[in-house]
């Protein structure tokens, strides 16, 4: 074989190798939401238990590339808006509460002392997902009373970085949190609001034929003010039985 | 002196030294070598010339492959998007009708949050013509016609429509036409798309939506639509019944644009019927009732 022949023989082969990592890696990727709801009715800033409606407490967003995995929890103290979020980081079953300044391990962290966040830290020893990966997970007491109704919805074909996953990537954390993880409004963030607008566009194709145009930017500032929250929108979800609420049959015992 | 080289010959010399006697020798050999040289220099003259031009020639292909491979950020996709929205809007005006906007804005999340592009916001609005159509500007901007919510019967197809745009905006169909477009041939960085670059980018990207995407850009949103729809819960039949709808009134005004900008309607109904069957997708609801409450 020449050298030429060799060589491009090599390139090609590395071009393939190139092209298989990012697969292989996407395919170990994973990403969902748990929407958590207890029995009850939110009144006047706390729940009211009651047996024939649930209250949201809480919705989580997991990214997960085994062994490492990102949970994103936001809390709601009324039922109609989610928190700034809490972000735990782990590898395996080992999770990090991250902060401003660092991150601290979960034990040691006020968060560890909360029975709801260590329920919703729901990975193996190889930072695999415990439980289905979509549907209704219902939680029940030692009485068999429902203590709480997890809603489970995954992501297909996820396409996060990787490298949020990293606990020492404190530039990482804030992208994520800038990014607007599932595009709602409540959690988008001004600052990739672009400024720009289009100054000189004036004529545009048309199948018909050009025709005259006036970019209307105020348009597309009022439709970047029209948010609609995580809460309405998991509402609307619930109403019409869509993605997890159409679930009719229940997971249990998912957190041993 | 060194050796002269021979096979295996670790230091050696590749032009032994000549002895000084035979320098007389070695000037003729040298007049002779360079009328040599020269004759053969304008010989190869017109070959050299080609081989140049052909160097030239992939020199010019590797830099234009090398621009459709200049990465655009997700920030800049925003910026250039909302400059195609913009564009959009000042074709049509934006429905201000809160309560409409606020439907079409959960329906498409509801199918955007099956959609794997965490850096992006959705941002959903209805345009206030007659035209039957919908578009997906770079960044998440999605608009959908009043003709077209007129034609559509559920929430399933409605669901279906967005859900395709959705498609659009994830394959970023139209930034990747701009990348591949003569507009970023003066683009060496893609920093440089600011100003009246940025506009020709905008207004590129806008007659790219105006008069179509590529049939395998709309084949592909359809596929991804349906994906997201059914994965939403969403009845997957709901994008083929619109577009097949929509195959009865062909010739009529209103959906004339449509066809001129996608492929064949009767085509795209067989496809979506045979990839349903095929990923085994089916039930998910429709929810006229709810469509028809809000859209009048």
């Amino acid at each position: 074989m020449s050298r030429a022949a060799a060589a491009a023989r090599l390139l090609g082969a590395l071009a393939l190798a190139a092209a298989a990592l990012p697969v292989r890696a996407a395919a170990q990727k994973a990403q969902w939401t748990d929407v958590v709801y207890v029995p009850g009715t939110w009144a006047g800033g706390r729940i009211v238990p009651r047996a024939d409606s649930l209250a949201l407490v809480m919705r989580v967003d997991y990214f997960s590339a085994p062994p490492q995995w990102r949970a994103e929890m936001r809390r709601t103290t009324d039922g109609q808006t989610l928190g700034a979020p809490e972000i735990l980081v782990g590898t395996g079953t080992q999770a990090l509460v991250m902060t401003q300044l660092g991150t601290t391990p979960l034990e040691q962290h006020a968060l560890g002392r909360d029975p709801l966040v260590r329920a919703l830290v729901v990975f193996d020893q190889s930072g695999r997902r415990k439980g289905p990966a979509a549907g209704r997970i219902t939680d029940r007491g030692a009485d068999g009373a429902v203590t709480r109704i997890v809603y489970r919805r995954a992501v297909r074909n996820p396409d996060f970085d990787v490298k949020l996953l990293d606990p020492g990537n404190r530039a990482g954390g804030r992208t994520l949190l800038a990014s607007g993880i599932s595009a709602v409004g409540d959690q988008r963030s001004a600052s990739v609001v672009a400024t720009a607008g289009a100054r000189g566009v004036d004529r545009v194709k048309t199948p018909g034929g050009d025709v005259p145009v006036r970019p209307d930017t105020a348009a597309i500032v009022r439709m970047e003010h029209f948010a609609v929250g995580s809460v309405a929108l998991e509402a609307f979800m619930r109403a019409g039985g869509l993605g997890p609420y159409a679930a009719t049959g229940d997971s249990t015992g998912r957190h041993p | 002196m060194t050796r002269p080289c021979r096979a295996g010959a670790v230091v050696c010399d590749p032009m032994p030294v000549v002895p000084r006697a035979a320098s007389g020798r070695r000037a003729a050999v040298r007049t002779a070598g360079a009328a040599l040289a020269a004759a053969a220099l304008l010989l190869a003259a017109p070959v050299a010339a080609a081989r140049a031009q052909s160097l030239l020639d992939r020199v010019r292909q590797a830099a234009n492959v090398a621009r459709t491979l200049l990465p655009i950020s997700t920030a800049k996709e925003i910026e250039i998007g909302r400059g195609i929205a913009a564009t959009i809007a000042g074709r049509f005006p934006v429905s201000t009708d809160a309560a409409l906007t606020r439907y079409v804005n959960l329906v498409g999340l509801t199918v955007a949050s099956q959609a794997p592009r965490p850096d992006i916001t959705y941002r959903f609005a209805v345009l206030e013509t007659p035209i039957v159509n919908a578009y997906a500007a770079p960044g998440g901007y999605i608009f959908i016609t009043r003709g077209s919510l007129a034609m559509i019967q559920s929430e399933a197809e409605l669901a279906g429509v967005l859900a395709h745009e959705v498609g659009h905006v994830n394959r970023r169909h139209v930034i990747e036409g701009i990348r591949k477009s003569d507009t970023m041939r003066e683009v060496r960085n893609t920093v440089d798309i600011e100003g009246a670059t940025l506009d020709r980018v905008v207004g590129t990207g806008a007659d790219a939506l105006f008069t179509g995407l590529s049939r395998g850009d709309e084949l592909e949103a359809d596929s991804l639509g349906l994906e997201y729809a059914a994965a939403a819960g969403y009845d997957p039949g709901g994008l083929a019944a619109f577009v097949g709808r929509l195959d009865q009134h062909a010739g009529e005004g209103p959906v004339s644009e449509f066809f001129a900008t996608h492929p064949k309607p009767d085509e795209r109904v067989e496809r979506l019927v045979a990839i349903a069957q095929r990923e085994g997708l089916s039930g998910g609801v429709t929810l006229e009732d709810r469509y028809r409450a809000i859209v009048k």
